[in-house]
């Protein structure tokens, strides 16, 4: 028999309650007892042992069935995998990062390693999942409402700074998936921690329509190498030589080959609808290959926003006959400057053009892909967290921090 | 503080706690032992004792007043109960090392290595009571946990305790759950430790120490009995460090102070045991607790006259903010301890000096000036209670303490005599005792009788030869 010692994953609160005590609740009411038997049925306590012929398998089944994984095979989170992953932070375990909405569960260093072990991170990453974390945590970002909306929201993670490299968190070919581990894992951390110390479980919390392929992970390093202008964490006031983690609320990831005026007929649809509705942060993501094209005819990134700003309209009849405006046109307040522009012919779907987030990453190839991701959700929300440094030596390839 | 918001929550009227940062973790835990785990709180950032008033004023305008109303206004979010083990419940199966490693890892226990708590050790440990495993000694805050007979033999066996030490462990805790002592108090920042001292005939029973190295590690009795206590606290009444306790620096448990009473005999003094309302020749716990102990070495003199000065000295000194307990938070509940060396006993009962005349000495003794007494209330620790003349105009404390307006006036650190206690323990031969420093009513001087099976001999007996 194989013994595996195990941290418990899921959110405690600060009364000692586990929220996975009110979610169980939510599962009998929704009569959704076959997809979690488990829900609720674990040891009170910090550490529990698992022992089995085949101990990963035996992990795998029982946290699928107590509700504590996306569906994917997990690492089992060990007391030795979790204490390397709180080492590489250099903080005490028992640290709180936050309270994380909406049932409560209290995110220490040692919770969020051992979901981050679980996602299959690496110690190293731990400092990014960290301020990623921290940010989600910022009032702004409306973690309550994240975790609860039926829209398909999900956090969109930008790493930028000297951790992009050191990491190895691909910001060319491929970046938005799949088959680096740290942009998997990182993003993929996050969601589990949303998920078990938050408690956004699926259906019976969260009440996203659809979800989205981006509720697994949703988290990419900009191409600084490869862009003409500053990074956006030098944008967000940081200095170049610092790393960070920049979090926007994305409902959806959007591809558009084409340039500027492309991304702007995509951004002037329906998809920006909930984006019009609360004065919404976007992010778009320009391909090196326009990014280039457009410094070489002397546009700055600030140029990018407001030719996107300007351009991105809805003709006023198609916004009046949308689903939004008629749906709810009692409960629903547009802000002002959608109502004040309604009285001419078009209107923006973005209040300000520093609304727009805009990085450059992709691979460099003579092709247009550019992306854009709406946002849902109040109140307007961009976050920058500075990256921690990385300690000890979780990787030979990571410097001493 | 949360109590008062559990009693005001109860009786239907909203609240809000007012919760220094240091303290959000302790509050929370505590509020579920109150049975109100969603006792409002509003936080108070950084600690206020060391924050200008403008900063103050800044933090509690921006922060905490929103926090208030909010709290005042909305309904408490929904309370849940916490599923625990049942006592027969085998929580773990497996080698020592693992059962150690688990036990240490959910907080069970101090970081020494414990005995495993198996059915069958229990169970021997159950054979030294008449009393029921089920029989609740009390209930213990700040988990709100009944203390049960079954716990204590539980908490005995890991402590390394041996079953014929049940009768005491018994005692322990009814004296742990009596108000008098005040257990709530046991996670407060000065992070006092209880001392337990033990009389009667179960002192010899049992072999333990009162000689030689009495307060240091070394005997099993005293050593395990000692740590029992401690393991109580955390694993029944739910004091745990960086949650609920929340000692500045605290100290490892004290061994039992247990009694020399052929001694106490021998000069013709009563045990700690008679202080305590019982009869000598009764087997007593007696608990209190103490931040701190400091020891008089090489007490010279052949008569009290000459070894009572350095003593009284030793024994002031060993009282500085603890003048609070005498005058302030709960007026005249400070109880010094004295623990004299035999011979010291010997040499100052030689001159016909009883423990009483010993106790009046430090009375009159160990004083200081008023000025000096204030100081540590107001100038000093910022407590709201600052004069002595105000204090006893209002009959709050004896006139004693304000007999005339010179301020160089000599008062003294307790009520009355009766306040210090006096144990007689250590090495024979040695002329050195120990002072230690009372917490008033966060750890009142409270004693118990043991309960001894009804055939404790032969079972004793049975003990010794297993």
């Amino acid at each position: 028999m194989e013994a595996l010692w195990l941290l418990m994953p899921a959110g405690q609160r600060r009364s000692g309650e586990w929220i996975d005590d009110t979610l169980v609740q939510r599962v009998r009411e929704r009569g959704m007892e076959q997809k979690w038997p488990l829900a609720g049925q674990f040891p009170r306590q910090r550490v529990e042992v698992l022992r089995a012929a085949d101990a990963h398998a035996e992990v795998n089944g029982v946290y699928y069935r107590r509700g504590w994984t996306d569906g994917l095979p997990i690492v089992p989170p060990t007391l030795a995998r979790v204490d390397a992953a709180v080492r590489a932070t250099g903080r005490r375990a028992g640290e709180e990062i936050g309270v994380l909405e909406p049932l409560g569960g209290i995110a220490t260093v040692e919770k969020i390693a051992a979901n981050a072990v679980m996602a299959g991170a690496a110690p190293e990453q731990l400092p990014v999942i960290l301020a990623a974390v921290e940010a989600i945590l910022e009032p702004d970002f409306n973690l309550r409402g994240v975790q609860t909306t039926d829209e398909n929201v999900t956090p969109l993670l930008i790493v930028n700074g000297p951790v992009v490299a050191a990491l190895e968190i691909n910001d060319s070919y491929g970046a938005l998936g799949p088959g680096w581990r740290a942009n998997g894992c990182i993003g993929r951390a996050l969601r589990l921690i949303m998920n078990n110390i938050g408690g956004g479980w699926p259906a019976v919390v969260s009440f996203a329509g659809l979800g989205q392929p981006g509720r697994y992970a949703l988290c990419l390093a900009e191409n600084a190498a490869d862009s003409p202008w500053e990074p956006l964490h030098v944008e967000a006031g940081f200095d170049a030589d610092r790393s960070t983690v920049t979090v926007t609320r994305a409902e959806t990831m959007i591809n558009v080959t084409g340039g500027l005026e492309e991304l702007a007929s995509v951004m002037a649809s329906a998809t920006s609808a909930f984006t019009m509705l609360y004065a919404g942060k976007v992010a778009v993501i320009l391909a090196p290959h326009v990014a280039r094209d457009l410094a070489g005819q002397g546009w700055s990134k600030q140029d990018v926003k407001i030719h996107l700003h300007a351009r991105a309209r809805m003709g006023t009849d198609v916004w009046r006959r949308s689903w939004l405006s008629t749906a709810h046109a009692d409960s629903r307040r547009w802000p002002d400057w959608v109502t004040a522009a309604a009285a001419g012919d078009s209107v923006p779907v973005l209040r300000d053009p520093d609304d727009i987030t805009v990085i450059v990453a992709g691979g460099d190839m003579p092709i247009p892909q550019c992306a854009y991701f709406p946002s849902w959700g109040f109140p307007p929300c961009c976050v920058t967290r500075e990256i921690g440094p990385i300690k000890g030596q979780a990787n030979g390839s990571v410097e001493e921090g | 503080m949360l109590r008062a918001s559990a009693a005001s929550e109860l009786a239907g009227v909203p609240s809000s706690s007012l919760v220094c940062e240091g303290f959000i973790g302790q509050a929370g835990t505590t509020s579920v032992g109150l049975g109100m785990s969603n006792l409002p709180l509003a936080f108070v950032p950084g600690h206020v004792g060391n924050q200008s008033a403008e900063e103050l004023q800044k933090n509690i305008s921006e922060i905490t007043c929103d926090a208030v109303v909010s709290n005042l206004l909305e309904p408490p979010s929904e309370s849940a109960i916490i599923v625990e083990p049942s006592p027969r419940d085998i929580v773990f199966a497996g080698s020592f090392e693992d059962v150690n490693r688990l036990f240490y890892e959910n907080e069970w226990s101090d970081g020494l290595p414990v005995v495993p708590p198996t059915i069958a050790k229990i169970e021997a440990f159950l054979r030294f009571t008449e009393r029921d495993p089920d029989d609740i000694l009390g209930i213990l805050l700040p988990d709100s946990r009944a203390a049960t007979v079954w716990s204590v033999a539980v908490n005995g066996v890991m402590a390394g305790c041996r079953p014929e030490y049940m009768p005491i462990l018994v005692a322990l805790i009814e004296a742990m759950a009596d108000p008098e002592y005040g257990v709530e108090h046991s996670g407060n920042t000065p992070g006092g430790e209880t001392l337990i001292t033990l009389n009667g005939p179960i002192i010899k029973d049992l072999d333990f120490n009162v000689e030689q190295g009495v307060l240091r590690d070394g005997f099993a009795p005293n050593t395990s009995v000692g740590r029992f206590w401690r393991l109580y606290l955390r694993n029944v009444a739910g004091f745990l460090l960086h949650k609920n306790d929340k000692a500045t620096f605290g100290n490892t448990w004290r061994v039992v102070l247990a009694e020399n009473e052929d001694v106490v005999e021998k000069i013709g003094w009563q045990p700690n045991s008679v202080e305590m309302g019982f009869q000598a020749g009764d087997n007593t716990v007696t608990i209190a607790r103490y931040t701190g102990g400091n020891l008089l070495a090489s007490v010279y003199g052949d008569t009290p006259e000459r070894m009572m000065p350095f003593i009284a000295d030793g024994v002031l000194r060993q009282n500085t903010w603890q003048l609070v307990f005498t005058v302030g938070t709960s007026n005249g509940t400070l109880r010094p301890l004295l623990v004299l060396s035999p011979i010291l006993a010997e040499t100052i009962a030689r001159a016909g000096w009883s423990k009483q005349d010993v106790k009046q000495y430090l009375f009159d003794h160990a004083r200081l000036p008023a000025w000096q007494f204030e100081r540590y209330l107001g100038e000093w620790t910022d407590h709201p209670v600052r004069s002595l003349k105000d204090q006893a105009n209002l009959g709050k404390i004896p006139k004693l303490f304000y007999e005339s307006d010179d301020s160089d006036r000599m008062v003294p650190i307790v009520f009355e005599p009766d306040d210090f206690m006096i144990v007689v323990a250590g090495d024979l031969l040695r002329t050195n005792c120990y002072t230690f420093a009372h917490n008033g009513i966060l750890g009142y001087p409270v004693a118990k009788k043991i309960a001894l099976p009804k055939n404790w001999s032969s079972q004793l007996a049975e003990a010794r030869s297993g």
